[in-house]
């Protein structure tokens, strides 16, 4: 409907324009403007230029508010172009013209000036300098998403802004003529562009996937931004690390294994840097280590660093990322490459192979070569190996001869769990050693340099973007990306635009930015995730403010609760694959990895967990609180639920912990979940309620 | 009311489920009712796998070493500083030249090993055709996928055979041919989720160690109970994809198996039988406390599967694995004598599987992921007092060392699964379909039971 209105336009615009002036029909310009307006039905925004010249050809003068136009627009190189050259052309057509007939109003435009947000309401203005009376004006749209446009025969136009249909900003071009009494045109145009502002649900829809739960003031917050402004801002803040939080077990010395999850909880529940946190919090499932069951148990401040390294590094090179994560004391002890030590042929000793077979099968590469896409390359209908033994036996050379950092010797290590490990030449493989694709560390390299030469050769491998990339699609966003989104992101992962590889806050951006994740155009059927149980509790603890009057987050049965915990995975295989097929889903084939601890034991300890916290500690249920326990606050739920019903609360809830997900039948069932307890007080009304939002399956499908 | 006939069965299986009728004080056909389902096949008698898996991949080469001659020598040569000393002489039926010494820490296996209840098969792995160094090095055979890889090798330890599409466990497989899978008391997993487990029409009941698991929102007063429930059930069969479904089906079959299983629970005897407060003997009293009720639940056959973790021994094993040993043999020995408290030593059979077996050569305090190792079996039905198998040579560079002392396994797997397959009730033909590797073999080279 715009295009035929536009069309319309402008052969209206063209034949008044031809009433003006003789050299109009000297030049082609009319059957020209006429195929290119019809061009312009079929493709706006790329016949823009072509367009405007042609138009250009008339006898107007303009140069002068051409020339301010361009300089508003300077970021838009093409457009600056045809705007410098129609300026030339006027400038010649401006003295035969004035000889000949007068002088064309002289027109400026005047867009807003600030951020422009999908969906305002905007007006251009024009100032037309020339002391003519009697001027006509016609708007047109020229490129961009159909606007509404009011008034196009006044002075100033006013638009409307299309509202949000796809992740991108839209740029649009709009063009006023204005012609005197006269019959002399004058022609500009503006580019404007406009940005996202995301409503609350679609925030929170954004937040969702992109915090490690979030409350109604970082929505609101949030709120009004677009995606990528949000993300920015996110990326910028500066990271709040661990460490700080780490307090002594009262009347002890040191911390204990609890005070790093106390530290965890204070800083997961407060930090600012949200996005920071949840990719921390992925990387720290793919770069696993573990305290549960093993002797880091007693290192507390080592397992706190090794979380801030992946804080630190959430958003930096991922080269950078898995140098530290390997040079990491914690993960030294975690998969034995601290204190290996060179082959001793007399003893039959030879170099430990647990973190050379981790760091490619887990941590970088993976079993099998890899297509871009994620999919597996196949030959013959089989898979690809990516290594052999040859190459394992040579990254465990690589990793030989490190041990904790200010050692004296050897033999008499520091055990400082917090510095990155440092080097013993006499304890490292100086034998040639085996890498991937062929290369090869030559004989008498020392640690330093091997360790630099094979992190280099790891990071190279092709299949480090979609393997790292899908993962973190599935960490974040849904279990089953289709091959387009991994290949969209590992292309990133490749390449920021930069010419830069390994460029994680691109990478992060771009999992969360593409229309897989946000939605706008296509839907699919599979497009979300079930929650990590650990993860919805930490959403409701955020939400609840939970906390103790002792200020202690002491949690000391997560495992067993919820499956899982920071740090706390049984094995350097995760809490669960990301190729778990559960039986439900054989059929279809599709994954659903965090279902693999959804056991029926841990399905009902967790339900019991969300009970205990939402009706058994709800404050204000309590006369009298115990300073060490864990307590849920409702008090704006329950003043809610009192004063403006129970509805309302639901929309609430709708927007905080389902992001708009809440289905019909669910609320009837909430609905009705209340009827029962309508005559009792509304702090047990909203306990209730939550309980069964917590286990509803809307509220545990992370779409 | 009486349940004289299925249909009833059904009906009053139906309303407890839909929290119509309270499951306390039930009376023993009522459990029967609730736990089992028509399994009208023509198997009269019990029996039960007990499956323990040892994750990480266990230095198995030193669970059996040799005591004396040329083989001790090459194997004191080739562990250095790993050597087992002062192992148990076991008397095996078949005498092996250099003898089967066993780990000292598991002294608590020799009684039950002298008894005849206890066997070992010696020199298993991952195979898919008899395999030769020849073979291996020039890539004549086929090979199992990702040798050496932890979540692969016990997936195909688990699965039976190699990754396909579609993949279901061996022991879900033997209990779905024999039709006994229906109830999901037949199907019991202490260590959460394992490919051992889940078959195309079961998975394991994933039962807390502690055994009876209350659940918080469905206690006290009844018509709120009832009131709870009903929303609940709600809530979870109203899903829009196939990925919540799921996770809404399992919950709601949770929350139902959970109850019946208490219901069924709270009629265990307490057993004289103490069990250590180690992670595997606590899992195996859940396994016991099971066991005591399976004239309850009706299941003519069952599965169980226990772990143990932290065999991955690439450091401290000269600490860490007597340690597990230990806890490994305290626990069998526990499970024993619990079973003998029950009379159900002949009927249920208890045995090991684990990653894959560890290097010969050390990396200094530790081993690497090989390939051949040995396991055990427990059970009165078991040909015990007997090393099944072979004893490895422990020599480094030998016809069978791929490398580092990574050995290539005389036996396949499937070998060692097909004579337990066999003892619980399978035909040859069943056996082999199950195990689609085992034609490459002799089926019957190792004679586990009498």
């Amino acid at each position: 409907m715009k295009m035929r209105f536009l069309s319309v336009a402008a052969i209206v615009l063209l034949s008044a324009c031809g009433g003006g002036g003789e050299s109009n029909s000297n030049s082609n310009a009319a059957p020209d403007s006429s195929n290119s307006s019809n061009a312009n039905a079929a493709s706006p925004s790329g016949d823009r230029t072509e367009s405007s010249s042609d138009t250009n050809t008339q006898d107007n003068v303009s140069s002068g508010s051409q020339a301010d136009n361009t300089n508003e627009q300077s970021d838009h190189q093409s457009n600056a172009d045809g705007n410098e050259s129609s300026s030339e052309g006027n400038n010649e057509e401006n003295e035969g013209a004035a000889d000949n007939i007068g002088t064309a109003p002289i027109v400026d435009l005047k867009p807003p000036g600030a951020v422009l947000r999908k969906g305002n309401e905007i007006i251009i203005n024009s100032v037309v300098t020339s002391p003519t009376e009697n001027l006509t004006y016609a708007w047109m749209q020229v490129a961009g998403p159909e606007a509404t446009l009011i008034g196009t025969d006044s002075q100033n136009l006013t638009v409307i802004l299309p509202t949000t249909h796809s992740v991108e900003k839209d740029l649009f071009t709009f063009s006023l003529t204005v012609t005197n009494n006269a019959g002399l045109s004058t022609y500009v145009e503006t580019d404007i562009e406009s940005v996202n502002a995301m409503t609350e649900l679609q925030a929170s829809a954004l937040l969702q996937q992109a915090t490690l739960g979030a409350t109604l003031t970082e929505i609101q917050a949030a709120t009004g931004l677009s995606e990528e402004e949000w993300l920015d801002q996110q990326i910028l803040l500066e990271p709040t690390y661990h460490t700080p939080f780490l307090e002594n077990y009262p009347d002890r010395e040191n911390p204990s294994h609890i005070n790093r999850i106390d530290a965890w909880w204070k800083a997961s529940l407060s930090a600012p840097d949200q996005l920071r946190q949840r990719v921390a919090f992925a990387l720290s499932e793919i770069f696993v280590v573990s305290d549960a069951n093993t002797s880091l148990k007693g290192e507390p401040e080592g397992m706190v660093a090794y979380y801030d390294t992946l804080l630190k590094h959430a958003f930096g090179n991922f080269r950078a990322l898995l140098e530290s994560v390997t040079l990491s004391p914690v993960m030294g002890v975690y998969l034995s490459h601290l204190g290996n030590e060179k082959a001793d042929a007399e003893r039959n000793i030879r170099p430990d192979e647990n973190y050379a077979r981790e760091v490619m099968q887990l941590f970088t590469i993976g079993l099998n070569e890899l297509n871009l896409d994620g999919t597996a390359k196949l030959n013959d209908n089989n898979t690809i190996p990516t290594y052999s033994q040859q190459e394992i036996a040579g990254f465990a050379k690589v990793f030989t001869g490190w041990t904790f950092a200010y050692s004296a010797r050897w033999d008499r290590p520091s055990r400082n769990y917090t510095l990155p490990m440092h080097a013993f030449s006499d304890y490292h493989s100086m034998e040639e050693k085996a890498l991937l694709n062929g290369d090869i560390i030559p004989a008498g390299t020392g640690p330093e340099e091997s360790m630099q030469q094979a992190l280099d050769n790891l990071f190279s491998h092709q299949n480090v973007a979609p393997f790292i990339s899908k993962q973190l699609i599935q960490r974040l966003v849904k279990s089953n990306p289709t091959p387009a989104y991994v290949e969209r992101v590992a292309s990133v992962f490749n390449d920021n635009g930069q010419g830069i590889r390994g460029d994680l806050a691109a990478v992060i951006k771009a999992i969360l930015l593409d229309d897989e994740a946000r939605k706008y155009s296509s839907v699919l059927v599979h497009s979300g995730k079930i929650k990590e149980p650990i993860l919805t509790k930490v959403h409701l603890w955020r939400v609840l403010n939970a906390r103790s009057e002792l200020n202690r987050y002491y949690t000391w049965n997560l495992s067993t609760t919820y499956g899982q915990g920071p740090l706390l995975s049984p094995s350097v295989f995760n809490f669960f694959r990301p190729d778990h097929v559960p039986n439900e889903l054989q059929g279809l084939g599709l994954v659903a990895p965090e279902l693999q601890i959804a056991t029926d034991s841990n399905m009902i300890a967790t339900t019991n967990g969300h009970y205990g916290d939402l009706v058994w500690r709800m404050a204000e249920r309590k006369n009298t609180l115990n300073p060490k326990t864990i307590y849920m606050y409702g008090q704006s739920d329950i003043t809610m639920l009192s004063n403006n019903g129970l509805q309302a609360l639901l929309d609430y809830y709708n927007l905080v912990y389902f992001a708009g997900s809440m289905s019909d039948s669910t609320r009837s069932a909430l609905v009705d979940l209340d009827s029962y307890f309508a005559r009792k007080d509304a702090v047990h009304r909203v306990a209730q309620l939550l309980y069964m939002v917590s286990l509803s399956p809307d509220f545990n499908y992370q779409n | 009311m009486p349940y004289s006939n299925e249909q009833s069965r059904r009906a009053f299986l139906s309303l407890c489920l839909k929290g119509g009728a309270s499951i306390a004080a039930l009376t023993s056909l009522q459990l029967q009712a609730l736990a089992s389902s028509a399994s009208s096949s023509t198997i009269n008698d019990y029996k039960a796998l007990v499956c323990i898996f040892l994750h990480g991949g266990s230095d198995s080469l030193n669970m059996l070493v040799p005591t004396s001659g040329s083989e001790r020598v090459d194997y004191e040569l080739s562990r250095q500083n790993l050597v087992v000393t002062e192992p148990i002489t076991l008397n095996t039926t078949t005498q092996f030249s250099g003898g089967v010494g066993l780990h000292p820490s598991m002294s608590a296996l020799e009684p039950i090993f002298n008894a005849g209840q206890l066997g070992f098969v010696g020199g298993v792995g991952t195979l898919i055709t008899p395999t030769s160094l020849a073979d291996y090095k020039n890539k004549a055979v086929p090979l199992p996928g990702h040798l050496f890889s932890h979540n692969d090798q016990q997936a195909t330890w688990m699965h039976g055979q190699e990754k396909v599409s579609l993949n279901t466990g061996w022991g879900a497989r033997i209990l779905e041919r024999l039709n006994q899978h229906a109830s999901f008391t037949s199907n019991i997993s202490l260590a959460g989720a394992n490919p051992w487990q889940v078959g195309a029409n079961t998975t394991p009941y994933a039962l807390n160690k502690n055994g009876i698991t209350k659940i918080n929102a469905l206690k006290g007063y009844q018509p709120q109970v009832d009131h709870v429930k009903s929303i609940v059930d709600r809530l979870l069969s109203t899903t829009t994809n196939p990925i919540q479904d799921a996770y809404a089906s399992r919950l709601s079959s949770s929350i139902s198996n959970v109850q019946n299983m208490n219901a069924l629970l709270e009629q265990a005897p307490t057993l004289n039988t103490q069990f250590s407060d180690n992670p595997l003997s606590e899992q195996l009293a859940a396994v016991a406390k099971s066991l005591s009720i399976s004239n309850h639940t009706g299941n003519k056959r069952q599965i169980f599967f226990v772990s143990l973790g932290g065999f991955d021994t690439h450091d401290d094993q000269l600490i860490r694995q007597p340690a597990l040993f230990a806890t490994l043999a305290t626990a069998l020995s526990e499970f024993h004598s619990a079973l003998a408290e029950l009379s159900l030593q002949e009927s249920v059979t208890t045995f090991t599987m684990s990653d894959f077996g560890r290097t010969l050569t050390s990396n200094g305090d530790g081993t690497d992921h090989g390939w051949a190792g040995n396991q055990l079996l427990m059970g009165a039905a078991v040909n015990g007092k007997e090393l099944h198998g072979t004893m490895l040579s422990q020599q480094l560079e030998s016809a069978i060392d791929v490398g580092g002392g990574r050995l290539i396994p005389q036996f396949s797997n499937e070998q060692y699964f097909a004579p337990i397959a066999k003892w619980f009730g399978l035909s040859d033909i069943e056996v082999s379909d199950i195990f689609p590797n085992l034609t490459n073999f002799d089926a019957s080279a190792l004679q586990l039971f009498r």
